[in-house]
């Protein structure tokens, strides 16, 4: 899992300061102090949810927001079970919409977004979805006028 | 026993709200004409179809970066989009980019990049703030003109300059002050 660079530095400060015996040791989270689940845990439980066969429109949506408001990179299992599940709701505007989050999230480093996109390449392909870029939406197509000047 | 009854009632009020929701939620595929009263969300969105929970319940749209999907879809569906929709169940590589970007707009206003694009804004902050600035600066020059009082005569440079020999003649600050750093004997500044 991706996670800010403060948490990933302070996983490393913390396991070089006090050895332990944990076996889990890159997979603590570090966000909230309730959470003990570990960083597969977590990529395995948003995975099994969107491969749900009868996920609603709703709970997909949901999930999506969730993982938009959490300070984290999808892994692309994630990804690729997000995208199957538009497919099943027959939802590609909610596709291309999660692969604008999923860049979103990416930040500032450069490095992440290529890297996720050649992993769900075959995904893509093989449900004929385009990316963002191949849409044109990488730039701005339409201005909307402000509400103040209506 | 009563407890029983009061579930039992909670359960056929549940059973009651459910159909009348999922009758609205029908009732977005049939043109209502005649509707003595109205459903309030209709009313608000129009035929849009609802899709989600929102941020908060209600059945708004937001364009967010850290909240992308609104609770309703943007576009109300009209002819074209629903044959869109229709082609939409079928294999999405059958799809061309125009039809693509046409669902992806009926659902959403703007994309991530519109959103997040700069609008310009702060050379009208800046720019009104300068002009605050030299408002202020022009009240001023006409308070200084118009409305205080003249300086008094002590701020004359003869007066100051009589007000200094004075004070060297008083010794004032002999040891740290002003009276310290005159030479008394040579009559001067010391260096």
């Amino acid at each position: 899992m991706f996670r800010s660079a403060l948490s990933r530095s302070a996983s490393y400060a913390r396991n070089l300061a006090v050895p332990n015996n944990c076996k889990c040791i890159a997979g603590v989270r570090f966000m909230s102090k309730h959470s003990t689940e570990s960083d597969v845990e977590f990529d395995a439980r948003y995975e099994s949810f969107f491969n749900r066969k009868d996920i609603d429109g709703w709970e997909c949506r949901k999930a999506m927001n969730d993982l938009s408001g959490m300070d984290l990179v999808p892994e692309p299992r994630i990804v690729i079970a997000a995208l199957n599940a538009c497919r099943r709701l027959n939802d590609i505007a909610l596709a291309i919409r999660f692969l604008e989050t999923v860049k979103d999230k990416c930040g500032g480093k450069a490095e992440i977004y290529p890297y996720i996109l050649q992993e769900i390449r075959p995904t893509l392909n093989q449900l004929g979805l385009s990316t963002p870029e191949e849409l044109g939406y990488d730039k701005p197509e339409l201005a909307l006028k402000s509400v103040y000047d209506l | 026993m009563a407890n029983h009854l009061v579930r039992y009632a909670a359960q056929q009020t549940k059973a009651r709200i459910t159909p009348a929701i999922s009758q609205v939620r029908a009732a977005h595929d049939h043109a209502h004409e005649h509707h003595e009263v109205g459903d309030p969300v209709k009313a608000v969105i129009g035929n849009r179809e609802i899709v989600g929970f929102g941020m908060n319940g209600q059945p708004n749209y937001i364009d967010r970066v850290d909240f992308p999907l609104p609770a309703i879809r943007y576009k109300e569906v009209t002819p074209d989009i629903q044959v869109l929709k229709e082609k939409e169940k079928g294999d999405w590589n059958k799809l061309t980019i125009e039809e693509k970007k046409a669902l992806y707009r009926a659902s959403f206003c703007q994309t991530f990049a519109e959103i997040k694009a700069p609008t310009g804004e702060w050379k009208s902050v800046v720019g009104f703030s300068l002009i605050a600035c030299s408002l202020a600066m022009w009240i001023y020059i006409w308070m200084k003109k118009y409305v205080y009082a003249p300086l008094p005569k002590t701020f004359a440079p003869e007066w100051q300059q009589a007000q200094l020999e004075r004070m060297l003649d008083m010794q004032i600050g002999p040891i740290e002050g002003l009276a310290s750093k005159y030479d008394y004997e040579k009559g001067r500044w010391k260096e």
